[in-house]
């Protein structure tokens, strides 16, 4: 069962809220149950204490101390990384985007007396068919740590990680991105044990996506993109055709 | 006769100096890049091929010295532009700079180990030069003399101009330093000393023009701190002029709610408060959302460039949008270097999201726990390489644009608490940078 929490200050939204997601979760005859239903954020906390891939909906406009909607997402966010938030607003102006690429807010949604019913109500709907899909595909992720703010990357869409100019600073990189981050390329290779190999100083390459060694042998074609080979970077791959054998 | 020996000597001669040139090199060009490192076999190349030429100068026209030395030290300056310009990756007129610059300072150094060799029966030079070249190397870096050298070589500013200043400024020097051959003993002493006066002097020179143009283009971004703060102020008296005339409106419209509220119509009562709601978002809620936005950026520096840059684009018909959540009061980098950083983002998007049918820039300032998040990010049209997205002047369409990302790079170099990510997924280009404030 997927437990739903809401946190708003407002008697009368809470109460439109849970009425909505109820009334939907008994039709649709959801795996869902709406367990809590704060007025504070700290109350939120305590009940969602263990919480694993819970679905929260969130007032953005909470005041409660050092609470307010986003440092609320942000500490859920860190307790249940894969939990679904989303966001309820007042006004139609606020910094969704930032809410969207910071927290990975699902949704938001404006609260506009009569028509918030149908609103939450389709949002469920998405969530609900997102949460499906990913349990057909629980793809298997890279933990990208900036400060407290973690990032979670497909490890299959990881073509290489490369040591940036910059020391202490390693690039991941993939089809359409190049991410900075503050690591090592040998503590990378231990921590990914076996699905990458080094195949330069500087360059650590997924297994799977390695498609040609180039003409000269100093150069090795990972996903489409091109890598340095040394020498003991090329004795690596051998070793490691040998033993896939 | 030209023996082994001499040729040699020459051979060995001309490797110190290539040697001194590479340390000041690196100092000036840019500390960090260890891997510069494993280029320097192939310097090794310019000592050989330089004396070879000497040699071969000498057979062809055994008279003019001074045209042989001068040949001889020009081809060495093309050489060693080269390497650097290979080892760094850069554009030719700043490697030449850079080449220029470190020859002045290598021919210094030549002078003041001449000066301690003077009167003792020291015959090694490289001894001396061991000593000198990284105590002179530790007291540039110090300086912060890399830095000024590199701000100066900034592209747009006349680095062709420039690189020939220091050129001249080089060959002054080789030339006071053939002149040593007409001094008599006696005066060698103060000689080099003067020679040592001069380099130091160009050095100082240098630093001081880079902090003069800097020191202009901060005066010229507050005269723009002040245009766009009125900007602002003009804004906000806007806003202001609106609130007033609303709650003017409003009463009258409260008035005519409370007499249909009299009269029981409840279908119209909804429509004017729904009336009422939209008015207010169209005619201020707008207006408030961008000042709060712009409000909380309040480092002035950063929020003059946001206006101006807002400003720009908005002509531009480009649909801007700007989010800052929280007040970003200050930023774990140099605030001037963060702005330069965040204009070359706010150009370059511009840029591609101009070549769209439908152009727009969005921006979103973070600030958290110690912590400041940019991310900028546009559309864009035609496809993207990415093993060329960070060398020098690639772009998406032809020369000369997209300039900024290497010096951007480069700027970031000297921040290590500061990380640049780039994605370019779905058409959707996007530069995110975070700059931890130094724990």
């Amino acid at each position: 069962m997927i437990p739903i929490y809401l946190c708003d200050d407002e008697e009368s939204v809470r109460h439109q809220l849970k009425t909505a997601l109820e009334w939907k979760i008994f039709m649709e005859n959801y795996d869902m149950k709406v367990v809590c239903a704060a007025s504070a954020a700290q109350e939120l906390l305590e009940t969602a204490q263990d919480t694993r891939r819970g679905v929260y909906f969130l007032d953005v406009d909470l005041k409660d101390g050092a609470w307010d909607g986003f440092t609320l997402g942000r500490e859920l966010r860190r307790r249940d990384p894969h939990g679904t938030l989303v966001y309820i607003t007042s006004y139609g102006d606020l910094a969704w985007k930032t809410f969207q690429y910071h927290l990975e807010a699902f949704d938001y949604i404006v609260k506009e007396g009569e028509q918030t019913g149908p609103a939450i109500t389709r949002c469920l709907e998405a969530v609900h068919a997102r949460l499906l899909d990913e349990r057909h595909d629980p793809a298997e992720m890279f933990s990208l740590r900036t400060g407290d703010e973690t990032r979670h990357i497909p490890l299959a869409g990881i073509l290489f990680f490369e040591a940036a100019p910059k020391a202490h600073h390693v690039y991941l990189h993939t089809a359409d991105s190049r991410l900075d981050f503050v690591g090592s390329l040998n503590e990378l290779e231990k921590e990914l044990d076996g699905r990458f190999v080094r195949v330069h100083r500087s360059f650590l390459a997924a297994w799977d996506k390695i498609e040609a060694v180039d003409g000269k042998g100093n150069q090795v074609r990972v996903g489409g993109r091109m890598c340095l080979l040394s020498r003991t970077g090329k004795a690596e791959l051998k070793k490691k055709l040998r033993g896939s054998f | 006769m030209l023996t082994l020996e001499d040729y040699l000597t020459a051979f060995v001669g001309s490797l110190t100096a290539h040697a001194a040139l590479a340390v000041y090199l690196f100092v000036m060009m840019d500390v960090r890049g260890w891997r510069i490192l494993k280029k320097l076999p192939a310097l090794l190349l310019s000592p050989l091929a330089a004396s070879l030429l000497q040699v071969g100068l000498y057979v062809l026209i055994p008279g003019h010295v001074l045209v042989r030395y001068y040949i001889s030290s020009f081809a060495v300056l093309l050489m060693c532009t080269f390497w650097a310009r290979w080892a760094w990756r850069t554009e030719f007129w700043r490697a030449f700079s850079a080449v220029c610059m470190g020859g002045v300072f290598q021919v210094s150094t030549s002078c003041l180990s001449q000066i301690l060799l003077l009167n003792s029966e020291l015959r090694f030079t490289v001894v001396v030069y061991l000593v000198v070249v990284p105590i002179s190397a530790l007291l540039l870096h110090r300086l912060r003399f890399g830095r000024w050298f590199r701000f100066l070589l900034e592209e747009g500013f006349g680095q062709c101009r420039t690189a020939l200043f220091l050129f001249a400024l080089e060959a002054a020097m080789e030339t006071f330093l053939i002149l040593q051959a007409g001094i008599q003993p006696e005066y060698l002493g103060p000689y080099f000393m003067l020679v040592l006066a001069m380099a130091a002097l160009e050095a100082g020179l240098v630093i001081h023009l880079a902090q003069r143009l800097d020191a202009a283009r901060k005066a010229a971004a507050q005269q723009d701190v002040i245009a766009q703060q009125q900007l602002y102020e003009r804004d906000l008296e806007a806003i202001r002029q609106e609130v007033r005339a609303f709650r003017h409106d409003y009463k009258n419209l409260l008035a005519g709610l409370s007499e249909q509220a009299d009269e029981g119509e409840l279908d119209q009562l909804r429509a004017a408060l729904s009336e009422l709601d939209a008015g207010f978002d169209r005619r201020i809620g707008e207006k408030i959302q961008a000042s709060t936005q712009i409000g909380n950026v309040r480092v002035p520096q950063v929020r003059s460039l946001l206006l101006s840059k807002l400003a720009a684009m908005g002509k531009q018909g480009i649909n801007c949008r700007l989010e800052v959540l929280y007040p970003v009061e200050r930023i774990g980098m140099d605030p001037w270097d963060f702005t330069r950083c965040l204009g070359i983002l706010l150009d370059n998007a511009a840029e591609a999201a101009l070549e769209t049918d439908t152009p727009w820039v969005e921006i979103i300032l973070l600030p958290q726990k110690g912590r400041l998040s940019l991310r900028i990010s546009n559309p864009y049209a035609g496809t993207i390489n990415p093993d060329k997205i960070w060398t020098e002047s690639f772009s998406t369409k032809g020369e000369g644009r997209g300039l900024g990302l290497p010096s951007y790079q480069r700027m970031l170099a000297d921040y290590p608490h500061a990380a640049a990510s780039t994605s370019w997924a779905d058409g959707v280009f996007v530069q995110e940078l975070t700059v931890e404030e130094k724990a």
